[in-house]
Formats: structure tokens, C-alpha cells, sequence
């Protein structure tokens, strides 16, 4: 506790206590976040063979939509204008329809079987209780863990474009991209689009991995977290679905998932949907992750 | 830190501050933002009607959200919401429009879906209509010099006015010895100040109680149309800019080039046909009438022929009667369906009572509306006035 106090005083240090500040030092330097702890969370999550497995099923999703349309050509008849109808014009599309086939299931699930894996699993295994005989404070452990599965979000959904783009370019090549405005956007600034709609979902993913790490800290069985937070996702678009409880539909994560087609227009708006969703995450996250920490700092472990 | 240690639930308070700060923070900004009324010099109605009438702005851009509480029956094509594109889809719902506005003969506004946007863009006299989910451009010409006041592209493709100056001007259209007129102090509008305008029809027949609009106090622009419907003290009717800005947008706006692989529909050119809007209906099938001044005021118009026997002869949906007119007959019928059935000294029909407006549809093919009530509406059906002659 002795550096936590000293840590407070540092930050609540005025110009006369400059003493108390450079003592406090020392401490400081050890509480940089470790790199080999959080090296020995992300190898938790990217070491497991399971998970692997479930990467693996991500990047399929995009493959198997290129083979697909390569092979059962629709070509341009029936004039529909989709993401899945323009892969042919424009392999980037492959990209898009794969991040918005898999929002709505695949990578939400992988985001909260990841999350509510952190605490609950441990505590499954029973390595929670050596895990919290390592002299570290359990606020930090917590950090470092919530640190990994936002790493995770974003290596997942960057797997899920990236793979998408190659194939898509592979097989469709480039080219310039139609925005939903009817405009022509560059390859280039068609691939910026696609890494800044990868970055927004990543937030607005993070949301539920928040949601998905405070549910792990109530609980010992990984399997219940994981399936009490896609019912937490499933309940947010039902409610999201129902008109008369609009006013509602703004407060829901999932409300503003849909948002990242705003990158798809031109000019891009960042003042109005983008705003809002990150917004809106950043409150999820914030609540869940405070309450993560309330509930795990203060939690009896034992078992 | 001791302290949470000693009593580990105080550590609750955490999360639950930040909620109510989340929650209670974004509830009171807005309540600030509501309550708090800009200072701004005395301007008297009259003052507000001219600023209204000869406001000239050399361009903004914005974001206007217009939301639509008509009590009308959902239309089965219309109940996307707010994901739809569609723009007939306006009459029900929420729905975000973005628009940009450089002189009269730039302009360019979008409704955006949520996999989808329409835009309709107005660039030195070409007329751009495009739809994401279809993939079409239609094109067409603007006839030139003949915009007035407000300059945005007269030829909308749905009759409900999408921008808070259409709006403005179609109200002050209807001011004659008809409307009180009068101001209501100053409001905040997508965060700039402006005064209030409240018109409120004398005739109490209407039901609308009053529209309100609101000008910005420097640009005299209106930011924020609402319509208020008798009885009701949430507006029916509300079209507002949530974000604007008054610099010129770039030229770059407005240029529209159909991407590769959309299909372009090449519109022929309608000026030597119709000067306006309304003499151009006459010219198709429609005959139509007006009865009534002011807010009171009653449009008869008769549907197509085909339409109303589909229709008429008992609404069992006819999928057998070939040609386009089917699927809009099936749809009309089952709208219908779910509308009451009067009658009366004018025949039958079916009636749709709308917070704002009333809609009835007589047997006999015409088709009245008007912003009074629905037992009103049935009287003007009994009108000779209404009674429309087939012009040939």
C-alpha cells in the first residue's frame, strides 16, 4: 500500500514537495506497466490452441465470401448496390462484407468468450490464486488483462479485413472504390477508410469486452460469463430493434455498431454517428471497467 | 486507497458515480442547453417575418434531423425507419439528412441509411438523383433562373419538404389574415442562438396548434421548424439542424460523376412542359381542386383509375392484374386495411385520422387532404367544389 500512498502524493505533489516526488521515483520506475506480464497475457490468449482455432474461423468468414462470389459470379445483374455486389468491381469490398457479416455474431462472440475468459478462467483453473501471489496489485492485474483482450479486439478485427483485403485484392484487384455517396474514392484512401472503420468497430468492440471483463470478475465459470455476455449483446439489439423505446436506442452499445458505414460516405462525417459511438463506448467502458475493479480488488478468491 | 481496503464496497461508488455522471452528465448538458436562453436584443415578429424572408447566405453546410410523429398507420414500405433510404420513408420515424448549400444553383442534400445514402445534388442546372442501394444516378436539368428566396433545388422528389428553409418558406406561404403571428423569446438551436417565431392559426378548425420556427440571430436562417398538432405539446412535425456551419462549402461538393458499373437514367428535360409543379400535374390523368383558405385548406385530387377499381372492388389483393400497377394496388390495399371505413351523404370511403393532417379516400377515386379533422374532411367530400369533373 506504501507505494499507492506514495503514488497518490505524487500526483497530488505541489512545487513545494518536491522531496516527496523525487522519493517517490523510484517506486515509479517499477510501476511502469510490466511488459512481461502483459507479454504473459497476450501468450494466455494468442498461446492457446483454442483460440487459434477461433482466428482461424475469422479469417475463413472473408475467404470463403471471395470464393464464393469468384465462383457464383452475380456480376451487376439486378442492380442491387451492396457491399457483396461491388466485391466484383473492387476487391477491398471483400473486406467490407466480411467486418459486416461478422459484427454481427463472430466477432462479438470471440470478443466476449476472449473477455469473460480473463478472470473466470483463472479462476476456473485455479491459477487465480497464484496468479494473485505475484507481488502486483490487483488494480494493475486487472489493467494488464483489460490491456490484452482490447489487443486482442483489434488484432482480431484487423485479421478479419486484412485477410479480406488480400483475397479480395488477389482475386477482384483493386481499383477505385464507390463511397455510399456515389462518389469514386481512391485505393488508397479506400484502404484508409477500411483501417479507420477497423479502428471504430475495435472501440466499439472494447465496449463489450469491458462488459465481458466485469462479468468474468462476478463469476468462476468462464462458459456462464461468456454466454451472460452474448445474452447482454442480444438483449442490446433486440432493444435497439423496438421503435417505441427510441429514446432508449441511443444508450445501447450495440446501437452504434452500424455506425462505421459513415466512413463509407464522402465527405466523412466524424461529428455525428462516429462521435457518438465512441462516445457511447467510452461510457461502457468506463462504468464496466471501474466496476471489474471494484468487484475484483475487492473479491475473496478462493479457489 | 486504506479505506477501500477496510470497507471493499465503497469501491462500488466508483462505478456507479461514473453511471450517474455518464447518465446524469448528458441528461443536464442537455437540459443546460434547453433551459438556457441566449440574451439577445428585442426583435419584433414583423422584424422575424423579414430577416425570414430576405435571409442570404453565401453557403452552409450541416446535419439536420428531422423527425415525423404523424399518427399515421405504418406503411408496410415505410417501416424500415430510420435505416431507410427510401425518401417516402420521411413521413414516419427519425431520419438524418446532411445537406450543403453553395448559391441557388449549388446545392446538395443526403439522406443517410444505414447501408445506404440518397443524394440529391443541384450543380449548374444538372440535377443528380442518386441511390446507394440501387445503384442508380438519374439525371436530369434544373431549369435555370427560375428559384426563388430560399434557392434550394425546387424539384424534390417527395412532396415533404426536407430543409429548415423549404419548411419556413411553405409556412410563410400560408400567413395571410389567417395566422396569429408572434415571437417566443430565443432558443438554442444545434448550439447557436436564435429567436422563436411562433405561428398559430385563428381558424381552430385546423389541427395544427402552432409552428414554431426558429431563425438564427445572425445568419436569419431557420434552424429549427416545428409543427405542432392540436392538443399535443410534442411537436408532430420537426425538421432541425443538429450541426451547421456557414462557411461556403468547396465546390468539390457538388460534383457528381456516376461511378462505374451504376446505371444512369438520363431524365428528359421538363421546361418548356411546366413552369411549376402544380400546372404540371394537371397535365397528367389528375384533375384536382382546392377548397378552402389558408390552414384550412383541402387538396382534392383523384387517384388512377386503375388503382382505385384494384382497390375498390373488394381489397382482396388482385396479384393476377398484370403490369406495374399491381404491386402499388397490393400495397395501398393492405393500408387500407387497416384504415376505418365511413361513410356518409358522399359516398364511402376510407378515412386516416393523422395527428396533423387527415387523408380520405372516397370510392369514387378522389383523394382529399387537408390539416383539419376528419369529420371536417367528410363535409368538404360533400362539397359541389369537391366534386371533381373528369377534363379531358
Amino acid at each position: 500500500m506504501s507505494a499507492a500512498e506514495k503514488a497518490a502524493l505524487r500526483e497530488s505533489g505541489t512545487p513545494g514537495e518536491t522531496s516527496a516526488a523525487a522519493s517517490a521515483s523510484g517506486p515509479r520506475s517499477q510501476r511502469l506497466p510490466n511488459p512481461r506480464f502483459l507479454r504473459s497475457e497476450l501468450w494466455l490468449i494468442f498461446g492457446r490452441r483454442r483460440n487459434w482455432a477461433g482466428l482461424a474461423v475469422l479469417a475463413s468468414v472473408p475467404l470463403i465470401i471471395a470464393i464464393a462470389v469468384k465462383i457464383n459470379n452475380p456480376g451487376s445483374a439486378g442492380g442491387e448496390f451492396n457491399v457483396f455486389s461491388s466485391i466484383t468491381d473492387n476487391g477491398l469490398f471483400v473486406a467490407l462484407a466480411a467486418l459486416t457479416v461478422e459484427i454481427q455474431l463472430f466477432l462479438p462472440i470471440a470478443v466476449a468468450s476472449i473477455s469473460s475468459d480473463a478472470i473466470a478462467g483463472e479462476a476456473n483453473l485455479g491459477t487465480l490464486r497464484y496468479l494473485l501471489a505475484v507481488p502486483v496489485l490487483r488494480s494493475r492485474m486487472l489493467a494488464v488483462k483489460f490491456t490484452a483482450i482490447v489487443i486482442f479486439t483489434f488484432v482480431a478485427i484487423l485479421l478479419v479485413a486484412g485477410v479480406g483485403m488480400l483475397i479480395g485484392l488477389a482475386l477482384f484487384g483493386g481499383g477505385s472504390m464507390v463511397s455510399l455517396s456515389g462518389t469514386s474514392l481512391s485505393f488508397g484512401t479506400g484502404v484508409w477508410r477500411i483501417l479507420l472503420i477497423c479502428g471504430y468497430l475495435a472501440i466499439e468492440l472494447s465496449a463489450l469486452s469491458a462488459i465481458g471483463l466485469f462479468v468474468s470478475s462476478l463469476t468462476e465459470q468462464p462458459i456462464g460469463a461468456a454466454i451472460a455476455v452474448i445474452i447482454i449483446m442480444i438483449m442490446s439489439f433486440i432493444l435497439d430493434q423496438i421503435p417505441p423505446l427510441d429514446w432508449l436506442h441511443p444508450y445501447l452499445f450495440t446501437h452504434h455498431w452500424y455506425g462505421f458505414t459513415e466512413f463509407l460516405r464522402d465527405p466523412v462525417s466524424f461529428g455525428g454517428p462516429v462521435r457518438d459511438g465512441v462516445l457511447n463506448a467510452a461510457a461502457y467502458i468506463a462504468v464496466c471497467y471501474s466496476a471489474a475493479w471494484a468487484r475484483f480488488s475487492g473479491r475473496d478468491v478462493t479457489n | 486507497m486504506s479505506m477501500f481496503a477496510r470497507y471493499p464496497w465503497l469501491r462500488w461508488i466508483v462505478p456507479a458515480g461514473i453511471a450517474a455522471a455518464v447518465l446524469g452528465g448528458g441528461g443536464i448538458a442537455r437540459a443546460v442547453v434547453a433551459l438556457a436562453e441566449p440574451s439577445l436584443p428585442e426583435r419584433s415578429a414583423a422584424q422575424l417575418l423579414v430577416d425570414l424572408q430576405d435571409f442570404k447566405v453565401n453557403g452552409l453546410s450541416g446535419t439536420v434531423v428531422e423527425r415525423a410523429d404523424l399518427g399515421l398507420p405504418t406503411l408496410p414500405s415505410v417501416a424500415a425507419g430510420s435505416g431507410s433510404t427510401d425518401l417516402a420513408s420521411l413521413l414516419t420515424g427519425s431520419h438524418t439528412l446532411r445537406v450543403w448549400y453553395s448559391g441557388p444553383d449549388k446545392a446538395r442534400i443526403a439522406l443517410l441509411g444505414t447501408l445506404g445514402e440518397t443524394d440529391v445534388i443541384v450543380n449548374d442546372g444538372d440535377l443528380w438523383i442518386w441511390d446507394s442501394r440501387k445503384g442508380t444516378a438519374t439525371h436530369g436539368t434544373v431549369p435555370s433562373g427560375q428559384h426563388s428566396g430560399t434557392g434550394l433545388p425546387p424539384i424534390s422528389p417527395s412532396a415533404l419538404p426536407s430543409t429548415p428553409q423549404e419548411v419556413a418558406k411553405l409556412a410563410l406561404q400560408a400567413i395571410d389574415p389567417t395566422t396569429v403571428v408572434s415571437t417566443a423569446g430565443t432558443a438554442k438551436v444545434a448550439g447557436r442562438s436564435a429567436y422563436e417565431l411562433v405561428l398559430a392559426p385563428r381558424d381552430k378548425a385546423s389541427l395544427v396548434s402552432q409552428v414554431r420556427i426558429a431563425i438564427d440571430a445572425d445568419e436569419h436562417v431557420p434552424l429549427r421548424t416545428q409543427v405542432y398538432a392540436k392538443g399535443s405539446d410534442s411537436p408532430g412535425f420537426e425538421v432541425a439542424f443538429t450541426s451547421v456551419s456557414f462557411s461556403r462549402p468547396d465546390d468539390a461538393q457538388f460534383q457528381f460523376n456516376p461511378p462505374e458499373g451504376a446505371k444512369v437514367e438520363e431524365q428528359p428535360p421538363a421546361v418548356e412542359s411546366a413552369p411549376d409543379a402544380s400546372s404540371h400535374r394537371q397535365d397528367s390523368t389528375t384533375a384536382k381542386a382546392v377548397v378552402g383558405t389558408g390552414w384550412t385548406t383541402v387538396l382534392v385530387t383523384r387517384l388512377p383509375d386503375s388503382l382505385v377499381a384494384a382497390v375498390t372492388t373488394g381489397a382482396a389483393p388482385s396479384g393476377d392484374r398484370a403490369g406495374d400497377a399491381g404491386e402499388e394496388s397490393q400495397m395501398l390495399a393492405s393500408v387500407l386495411s387497416n384504415v376505418p371505413k365511413v361513410s356518409g351523404s358522399w359516398g364511402s370511403g376510407w378515412l386516416v385520422r393523422g395527428k396533423l393532417f387527415s387523408i380520405l379516400l372516397v370510392e369514387d377515386g378522389r383523394l382529399l387532404v387537408g390539416a383539419v379533422s376528419g369529420d371536417q374532411l367528410m363535409t368538404v367530400a360533400a362539397d359541389p367544389a369537391a366534386a371533381l369533373k373528369d377534363t379531358e
